[in-house]
C-alpha cells in the first residue's frame, strides 16, 4: 500500500459565515484517479480552490508527500506541482499557443531580457507531443476548437512539472472525440504516475475513470470508496442524501393538435438549413445535436436574435416578419439562453430586478405614461419566487451572483415566465445545476405543458430530453436528420441520427457520454 | 458570399489602418500636390514624432487595459522643471533632458502606485493627476513662459544622417517599444493582463508589477515626448501639453490599440496613427482650407476612422459565426 | 455599583460611536455627512463661509453643474461616458445667442460665414422680438438634444466606443462654435434672458447690500432633479438604463429597446449640456464659444465624489447632488482660503483621488475581503 501523495486533514472553509466545507479529510494515493462528485454548492471546487491555491483554507492542513503543503497563490501551487484546469479555461485567445505556456517566463538569451524564439518552439513542440497535438505553436489560440484549447492547457501544466492534475468539468465543450481522446490522456498520464483529481456531474464519465470516488455533501465528505463499490443510484443517493427514484417526473400530459409555432424551410446559409417542424399546445418537443450542429443558433433564430435568409416563422397562425426579441416577447415567445451569466441575469443586480425585467412593459400604470406599477409587479415577483421556490435571503437586496447556479437559473426562468409565454424555447435549462434542482427544472418544464404551453428544449444531454420530451428533433450539420417520437425513443439511433453526415460514426455504447 | 469575396474582405478589415493611411495621403495628394513634397512629408514626420513618443507610451498602457490621462500635465511640469533648471544653474542639455526624465517617472511612479496599490481605477487616477499635475505646473512656472536656450532647439533642429533628431528619437523609441513587447517576457505579459487580469494572475504573471511597469514607461516616455517638442517649440507656456493626451489616445486607437485592453501594437499601428492624425493637420494646411475649418474636417476624418474599425470588429465577428465548428 | 456603571456606560458610549461612525462610513449619504462636516470644520475658521452672500454664491454654482452632472449620469448609468458635454455647452450657448442677439458689431462679425444670411447687424433671426428669449432657449435645447442623439446613435448603432465618439464630437463641435463666430463672443442677449442666470427670488439684506435668496437656475435644476428621479426610480426607461449598463447583452435579450435607451440616455446629456449653457451664458451675458472649456473635470470629479459608477449600472439623482455639492464647496472654500489658483488645482486632484481611495475602502468593508485578499475595488 504506497504512501498517500495528498492528504486533506480537517480541512475547514467558511464564507461570510456560513460553512463551506466542514472537517474534510481525504487521502489520495498516487498514480491514481479520484472522482469527486457532489451537487452544486457541496464543496468541491471549494475543496480544489483551496489546493490550488486560489483561496485559503480556514481550519486543518494538506499534506503534499508527506510534508506540509500551503499555497497563496496559484503561481505557488504550480510550483509545488499541482495544476487546476479549470471548467472555463484559462488562456488568453489574443496570444498564441507558444505565449500561453510561457506566459509566466519565456526562456531567455543569456541573460538579457530577450526571448529565445528557438528554444522557446522547441519547448512548445515537445509539450504539445506530450499531449498528441500537432499544431505549430505560433497558432493564435482563439483559432483551436475548445477540446484543442483544454490540451494545451494541460500540455502546460505537463510542461510545469504537474504531479497531481486537477480537472473540474472538463467535458461540458468538448464534442465526444475529444472526450474519447481526453480520456486516453488521462489513461496515459495515469499509467505514468501522475494523480488525477476528476470533478464531473457527468456521473457516468466519473465511473468509467475513477480508480476512487468521494461524495460531498454540504461540505462533508459523505461516502469514499473504490469504484467497484458505486453505481450510479449509490452515487446520487449519497450526494442528496435520499434515494431519488427517478431523476424527472413521470411525463403524463400528452401534446394536443393546435399548433403554437410553424416553422417552415427556415434557412440561414452556413447556419441552418431547411428547418421545419410544428410546435403544438402542451407539447415538450426536445432538439438534441452535438456541438456544431446549429442547435444554440436554431434557437437563436426562431427567438429573433439573429437573422435567416429564407422561410416562414409562424405563431399561432401569424407570420412574424420583422424579428427582434422584443417583438417575439410580445408575440408570446420566451428564451432561455445557454450562458445565464453573460445572456441571462444582471449579476449586480437583485433577484427581484432580474426577475422584472421581462414583464415590465406590462406593468404600466395607466394615469402616468411610462411609469411603472410597482406593487403589482413586486407582488407578481414574490409570488413566482414562492412557486418556483428560489432560495435567497432577501429577494429586494441579494445580488444575483451570490446564489446558486440551481438559484440563478430558477430565476432566469422566473423571469421569463412573467412575461406570460406561450411557447418557451430553452437551451440548455439545466446546465450546470445540482441534481436536485434539475428535478425542479424539469417539473416546472412540466408543469408548462400541462398548462398548454409549447416548449422547445435544446439540450446536448441525451438522458435528460429523452426523460422529459413529447418528441425529439435530432440536427446534425445544420439540418433536421432525425424526428421521434416518445415511444420511439431509441437512445442508440438518436445518436445514429445525430452523427449522420459525418466521415465516422460515433462510439457506440459510450454510457451516457452523449457530449 | 463566396470564398474569394470573404477572403477579400476579411483582409480589407483586418488592415483598415494602413488603408486609411494610404487613403488620406492620396486624397490630400492628389488635392494639393504641394503635400507630397519632401518638405512638406519631412515636416509630417518631425512634428508627429513627439506626439508619436507620447503615443507609443499611451499605447503601452491602453494594452493592459488601462489609461493615462495625464500625459499632458507630464510633459509640461517635466519640461518646466528642466526648463527652469537650465534658466537658473545653467546646466547643460544632457543633464536637463535628465531631470525631465525624472519628472515624468516620477508622474509615472505615481500612478503605478495609485493604480496597483490604492486599486483606483486607472481613468480617475489619472484624471486627477492631470489636473495636480497641471497646477504643480503652474506653480513652478509662476504661469510665465519658459524659454529654452539655443542647445536644446538647436537638437530640435538637427539632423542625424538627414533625418531631423526628433524622427530618429521617435524611431528609437518605436524600435525598443516594439522589442519590449514582442520579444520580451514582460511585453507578453503586458498583453495578457489586458486581456485579463485574473486570468494573468492565475497564470503566475505578476499583475501589479507588469501594470506598475506599463505606467512607468508612459510616464518616461510622456516626459520624453515633451522635451523633443520643446525642442522643436523653444519655449513651454502655461497651456503647453492640453488635449494631448487626447491626441496620443486617438493616435492609438486609430492604430489599432482596443480601449479594453490586449490588443494592438507599436509597429505599423501607433506609428501609422500617430502620421495619420500629423498628416491631416498638414493637408488641411496644404490644402489652405479656412483656418476655423480645419478643427471640423480632422475631426470628421478621425471619426472615419474610428468607425471604419467599428464597422471591421463588426463585420469580422459576424463572418466568424457563420463557420460553425463541425462534430469531428 | 458606580465604577460598573461607569464601566458600562462608557462602553455603550464607546459601542454607538462605532456603530454612528460605521453607519455614516457605508451609508449612501456618506458625502453628503462630509461635506455637512466640511463645512462645519471649515466654519470655525472662515466665519464669513457662513455669510449669506457667500452661501448665495455657493448656491448660484451649485445648480448649474448640477444640470451637466444629472446628464452625465445618465450616460454613465448605461456604461458610457460623455465628454462631448463642454462642447455642447459652447455651440449651443454661440447658437442660442446668434438667434437671440440683437445687434451685432461688424466689425468684429462681418467675416462670419453667416453673416447677411442669418445675421446682420440687427443681430440674429429671432434678435428684437418679445419671444427672443424662449425661442432662443428652445432652439438652445433642441440642439443640445440633437447633438445627444447623434452622439448615442453612433454608440448604439454604429457601436463605436463611447470615449472616442464623444471625444471626436468634443472636438468638432467646439470647433464649430469657433467657426461660427470666428472666436468671437456674442452679446446683446434679450433681458428676459439674461434674467434666467442673474436673477433671484427673493432678497436678503446683509451689511453690504441686498443679496438674492434663491436664483432661478434653482429652479431649472430642482425641475431636472425631479424629472430625473422619476425617471429613474418610477419608470420602465429607468429600469432599462439600468439593465443596459449592468448588462447590454442580457437586456437585450430580455426585450429591453438596447438601442433606443442608449440614444436616449445620450440625447438627455446632450439636453443638460444645454440647459446648462442656458444657466451660464445667461449668467455670463454672452454667447461664448469657449464656454464650459475647464468644466469637464469637474463634471466628472462630482460623479466620482457623488459614487456614480464608472463602469455603469450605478448611479441615483441624490448621489450627483452630493457630489456637486462637496466639490462646489470645496472649490469655493479653497479660493476663499487665499490659495493661488494653482494650488486650488493640486488640492482637487488630490481630493478626486482621496474620494476614490475612501470609494475602494468603503466597498471593501462592505463586502469583506475576497479570499486572496485582493481588495474589491469600485
Amino acid at each position: 500500500m504506497s504512501e498517500p501523495i495528498l492528504q486533506f486533514e480537517h480541512v475547514s472553509k467558511s464564507f461570510f459565515g456560513a460553512m463551506a466545507l466542514t472537517d474534510i479529510t481525504l487521502a489520495v494515493r498516487p498514480g491514481m484517479v479520484l472522482g469527486l462528485v457532489g451537487e452544486n454548492g457541496a464543496g468541491k471546487s471549494t475543496l480544489m480552490n483551496i489546493l490550488g491555491g486560489v483561496i485559503a483554507s480556514d481550519e486543518g492542513q494538506i499534506r503534499l508527500e508527506g510534508r506540509l503543503y500551503s499555497a497563496d497563490s496559484p503561481a505557488e501551487a504550480t510550483r509545488a506541482g499541482i495544476a487546476f484546469i479549470h471548467q472555463e479555461l484559462n488562456l488568453f485567445s489574443h496570444l498564441s499557443i507558444l505565449d500561453n505556456l510561457f506566459i509566466d517566463g519565456f526562456p531567455r538569451i543569456g541573460r538579457t531580457p530577450l526571448i529565445h524564439r528557438r528554444e522557446a518552439v522547441r519547448r512548445a513542440k515537445e509539450a504539445l507531443a506530450a499531449v498528441n497535438l500537432s499544431i505549430s505553436p505560433r497558432t493564435r489560440v482563439d483559432r483551436l476548437t475548445p477540446g484543442q484549447k483544454q490540451l494545451v492547457e494541460i500540455a502546460k501544466a505537463l510542461h510545469g512539472g504537474a504531479q497531481i492534475i486537477i480537472f473540474d468539468e472538463p467535458t461540458t465543450s468538448l464534442t465526444s472525440r475529444e472526450t474519447e481522446r481526453l480520456f486516453a490522456l488521462i489513461e496515459r498520464l495515469r499509467r505514468e504516475g501522475r494523480t488525477i483529481l476528476y470533478i464531473s456531474h457527468v456521473l457516468a464519465d466519473v465511473l468509467r475513470l475513477a480508480d476512487e470516488i468521494a461524495v460531498l455533501r454540504d461540505g462533508k465528505v459523505v461516502r469514499t470508496g473504490p469504484r467497484a463499490e458505486f453505481d450510479i443510484d449509490a452515487m446520487i443517493a449519497a450526494m442528496v442524501g435520499r434515494q431519488i427514484d427517478q431523476l424527472h417526473p413521470i411525463r403524463r400530459g400528452k401534446p394536443a393538435d393546435k399548433v403554437l409555432m410553424s416553422v417552415a424551410g427556415v434557412t440561414e446559409p452556413g447556419i441552418v438549413k431547411d428547418i421545419s417542424f410544428d410546435l403544438h399546445e402542451g407539447e415538450i418537443l426536445g432538439l438534441f445535436g452535438l456541438m456544431g450542429s446549429g442547435r444554440t443558433e436554431l434557437g437563436r433564430i426562431l427567438f429573433g436574435l439573429d437573422p435567416f435568409r429564407s422561410g416562414t416563422i409562424d405563431m399561432c397562425g401569424q407570420p412574424r416578419r420583422r424579428r427582434t426579441a422584443r417583438r417575439s416577447i410580445a408575440a408570446g415567445m420566451a428564451f432561455v439562453t445557454e450562458d445565464r451569466r453573460e445572456e441571462g441575469l444582471l449579476m449586480e443586480a437583485s433577484v427581484t430586478e432580474n426577475m422584472a425585467l421581462v414583464a415590465l412593459p406590462n406593468c404600466r400604470r395607466n394615469r402616468v405614461p411610462g411609469s411603472l406599477d410597482r406593487l403589482t409587479l413586486r407582488r407578481s415577483v414574490d409570488e413566482m419566487i414562492a412557486s418556483l421556490k428560489i432560495k435567497c435571503v432577501n429577494p429586494r437586496t441579494a445580488a444575483v451572483k451570490s446564489l446558486s447556479g440551481g438559484n440563478q437559473q430558477k430565476t432566469v426562468i422566473g423571469k421569463w415566465l412573467l412575461g406570460r409565454p406561450t411557447v418557451c424555447i430553452l437551451d440548455e435549462p439545466t446546465r450546470g445545476i445540482d441534481v436536485g434542482a434539475r428535478y425542479e427544472v424539469y417539473s416546472i418544464i412540466n408543469d408548462l405543458a400541462d398548462r398548454g404551453n409549447g416548449l422547445l428544449c435544446i439540450s446536448s444531454e441525451l438522458e435528460e430530453l429523452v426523460g422529459i420530451c413529447d418528441s425529439l428533433l435530432v440536427m446534425s450539420k445544420g439540418r433536421i436528420c432525425g424526428r421521434f417520437r416518445r415511444d420511439e425513443f431509441d437512445k442508440e439511433r438518436i445518436l445514429a441520427a445525430a452523427f449522420e453526415g459525418h466521415l465516422e460514426r460515433g462510439p457506440r455504447g459510450s454510457s451516457g457520454a452523449s457530449n | 458570399m463566396g470564398s474569394l469575396r470573404q477572403g477579400t474582405l476579411t483582409a480589407v478589415l483586418r488592415n483598415v489602418p494602413i488603408l486609411m493611411f494610404a487613403g488620406t495621403f492620396v486624397v490630400f495628394g492628389l488635392l494639393a500636390p504641394r503635400f507630397l513634397e519632401y518638405q512638406s512629408l519631412e515636416n509630417i514626420a518631425k512634428q508627429a514624432s513627439y506626439i508619436g513618443i507620447i503615443a507609443v507610451g499611451e499605447t503601452v498602457v491602453l494594452l493592459t487595459a488601462g489609461i493615462d490621462l495625464s500625459v499632458g500635465s507630464n510633459m509640461y511640469v517635466s519640461a518646466v522643471a528642466a526648463g527652469l533648471l537650465m534658466e537658473r544653474f545653467a546646466i547643460s542639455p544632457l543633464p536637463a533632458l535628465l531631470v525631465c526624465l525624472t519628472v515624468g517617472l516620477l508622474f509615472g511612479l505615481f500612478n503605478a502606485f495609485a493604480v496597483t496599490r490604492l486599486h483606483i481605477i486607472p481613468f480617475v487616477v489619472t484624471l486627477a493627476t492631470q489636473f495636480a499635475g497641471r497646477g504643480l505646473g503652474w506653480m513652478l512656472s509662476k504661469s510665465r513662459a519658459v524659454t529654452f536656450p539655443q542647445s536644446v532647439t538647436g537638437l530640435g533642429a538637427a539632423e542625424l544622417l538627414g533625418i531631423p533628431v526628433p524622427v530618429v528619437i521617435f524611431a528609437v523609441v518605436v524600435l525598443l517599444a516594439w522589442v519590449v513587447l514582442t520579444r520580451t517576457t514582460l511585453g507578453r505579459q503586458i498583453y495578457a493582463v489586458g486581456h485579463g487580469l485574473e486570468a494573468a494572475r492565475k497564470a503566475g504573471v505578476d499583475t501589479r508589477r507588469v501594470q506598475a511597469t506599463a505606467y512607468i514607461i508612459c510616464g518616461v516616455l510622456a516626459s520624453l515626448g515633451g522635451f523633443v517638442s520643446v525642442a522643436q517649440l523653444g519655449n513651454v507656456n502655461s497651456g503647453f501639453g492640453q488635449m494631448v493626451e487626447f491626441q496620443a489616445i486617438a493616435a492609438a486607437v486609430l492604430g489599432g490599440a482596443s480601449l479594453f485592453g490586449g490588443i494592438g501594437n507599436v509597429f505599423p499601428g501607433t506609428v501609422l496613427g500617430a502620421l495619420l492624425i500629423q498628416m491631416v493637420w498638414a493637408g488641411l494646411v496644404a490644402t489652405r482650407t479656412d483656418l476655423y475649418l480645419q478643427p471640423l474636417i480632422a475631426a470628421a476624418i478621425i471619426f472615419l476612422a474610428v468607425l471604419l474599425d467599428s464597422v471591421r470588429n463588426t463585420v469580422l465577428a459576424r463572418l466568424g459565426r457563420h463557420n460553425i465548428r463541425v462534430e469531428e | 455599583m458606580q465604577s460598573s456603571g461607569n464601566v458600562t456606560s462608557q462602553t455603550r458610549i464607546a459601542r454607538l460611536k462605532e456603530v454612528v461612525i460605521g453607519r455614516a462610513l457605508l451609508s449612501d449619504s456618506f458625502v453628503l455627512y462630509l461635506s455637512v462636516a466640511y463645512f462645519v470644520v471649515l466654519w470655525v475658521f472662515l466665519p464669513r463661509l457662513g455669510s449669506a452672500r457667500n452661501l448665495s454664491n455657493l448656491s448660484s454654482n451649485i445648480w448649474p453643474l448640477l444640470v451637466l452632472v444629472i446628464g452625465q449620469m445618465f450616460v454613465l448609468i448605461v456604461g458610457g461616458i460623455d465628454l462631448s458635454q463642454t462642447s455642447i455647452m459652447a455651440i449651443t450657448s454661440v447658437c442660442g445667442a446668434l438667434m437671440m442677439t440683437s445687434g451685432l458689431d461688424p466689425e468684429l462679425f462681418a467675416a462670419n460665414p453667416l453673416w447677411g444670411v442669418f445675421i446682420g447687424e440687427q443681430g440674429g433671426p429671432a434678435g428684437g422680438s418679445v419671444a427672443a428669449a424662449p425661442v432662443g432657449i428652445a432652439f438652445m435645447l433642441a440642439i443640445g438634444t440633437l447633438i445627444g442623439s447623434a452622439n448615442g446613435l453612433a454608440v448604439a448603432r454604429l457601436k463605436m466606443p463611447p470615449f472616442m465618439v464623444t471625444l471626436v464630437s468634443m472636438f468638432f463641435f467646439s470647433g464649430l462654435a469657433i467657426f461660427i463666430t470666428r472666436s468671437e463672443n456674442v452679446r446683446n442677449l434679450p433681458d428676459a434672458f439674461l434674467a434666467v442666470g442673474q436673477n433671484y427670488l427673493g432678497r436678503v439684506p446683509t451689511a453690504r447690500g441686498p443679496v438674492g435668496l434663491v436664483p432661478y437656475s434653482f429652479f431649472a435644476a430642482l425641475a431636472l432633479a425631479v424629472a430625473a428621479w422619476f425617471v429613474l426610480a418610477r419608470t420602465i426607461l429607468g429600469r432599462w438604463l439600468y439593465a443596459v449598463g449592468m448588462n447590454r447583452r442580457a437586456a437585450t435579450v430580455s426585450g429591453v429597446p438596447t438601442d433606443r435607451v442608449i440614444v436616449w440616455a445620450y440625447a438627455v446629456s446632450g439636453f443638460c449640456a444645454a440647459l446648462g449653457s442656458v444657466l451660464y451664458s445667461s449668467r455670463l451675458g454672452a454667447g461664448r464659444p469657449t464656454l464650459g472649456e475647464n468644466v469637464l473635470l469637474d463634471i466628472i470629479g462630482a460623479a466620482v465624489i457623488g459614487g456614480i459608477s464608472l463602469f455603469g449600472g450605478k448611479g441615483k439623482v441624490r448621489w450627483a447632488f452630493y457630489g456637486v455639492l462637496f466639490f462646489v464647496l470645496l472649490d469655493s472654500s479653497l479660493y476663499m482660503l487665499n490659495l493661488k489658483f494653482y494650488t486650488v488645482n493640486i488640492v482637487k486632484g488630490v481630493v478626486i483621488l482621496v474620494a476614490a481611495l475612501l470609494d475602494v475602502l468603503r466597498n471593501r468593508i462592505r463586502l469583506g475581503w475576497a479570499p486572496t485578499g485582493r481588495a474589491v475595488t469600485a
